[in-house]
């Protein structure tokens, strides 16, 4: 299944990055080019949507420490309605205590 | 037994994701043990080409089998890379886990996730090849 990430810039404060299709350690330098694209402009919070992201390996979470690393600790990381396999694998490995983790879009502070 | 020989490149994840899921199938596991195997699978095969054959500057194949019996599916990963069981590399302790991600670091989490999917993880070093063993029990016939 092929991956992409999209960078968007939802307003001043936010970006946006869109994950679709399977994320593993062949597609996550995709991914993390994205991360280091969104990161050169600062923002408040970085959303990652990933309702039609249907597979992440451990590869997917090490971006996801990259990322939180690199926009820094006052940066807030959003994700956004994971299906129920992503979302098992980011609470198994603690990352629901880092990032946060809502059903949409709505749920995310203006 | 069904087989499967691929190069140790990334590229060949993939190809090891369809097989994974086509014993899957065959196995009669659901969509979530089937997503688990499969993550196992795919983090010891990454492992396996990053650090058993490119870091290392080895060329070589990774050979996938599976095999079924009524009670299980086993998959077993064979790499001709140096002596690894992944199982005596660090594994995050609870502790770790619960460390914010700015503080965190980057290793043991594939290993971790291997070890919460599959139902039995076995490493053993045979001759000059690793071998990992994955098993899963198949669903038993509902009770009616």
């Amino acid at each position: 299944m092929a991956f992409t990430a999209t960078l968007e810039t939802v307003s001043e404060a936010t970006s946006k990055i869109i994950l679709s299709g399977e994320l593993d350690a062949s597609t996550a330098p995709t991914f993390k080019a994205e991360v280091e694209k969104a990161a050169g402009t600062p923002m408040k919070r970085l959303v990652l949507d990933l309702r039609n992201l249907e597979y992440m390996a451990s590869a997917g979470l090490r971006v996801l420490i990259y990322a939180k690393q690199k926009i820094g600790a006052d940066t807030d990381l959003y994700v956004v309605s994971p299906q129920e396999p992503v979302l098992h694998t980011l609470t198994v490995t603690g990352f629901d205590q880092s990032v946060f983790i809502v059903p949409s879009e709505a749920d995310i502070p203006a | 037994m069904e087989s499967l020989s691929v190069p140790g490149n990334l590229d060949s994840l993939g190809a090891i994701a369809d097989f994974v899921k086509t014993a899957a199938a065959a196995a009669g596991l659901d969509k979530k043990a089937t997503y688990k195997l499969r993550l196992a699978v795919d983090e010891v095969a990454t492992n396996i080409i990053v650090h058993g054959y490119e870091e290392s500057g080895l060329e070589g194949h990774l050979q996938i089998l599976a095999e079924l019996d009524d009670k299980t599916l086993t998959i077993v990963v064979e790499d001709i890379g140096a002596a690894y069981d992944p199982l005596q590399h660090m594994l995050p302790e609870d502790e770790h886990l619960k460390q914010p991600l700015e503080q965190r670091q980057m290793g043991g989490l594939g290993i971790y996730l291997v070890l919460q999917g599959v139902d039995k993880f076995i490493y053993e070093r045979q001759r000059d090849r690793n071998l990992n063993t994955f098993v899963m029990n198949r669903p038993t016939t509902a009770e009616p």
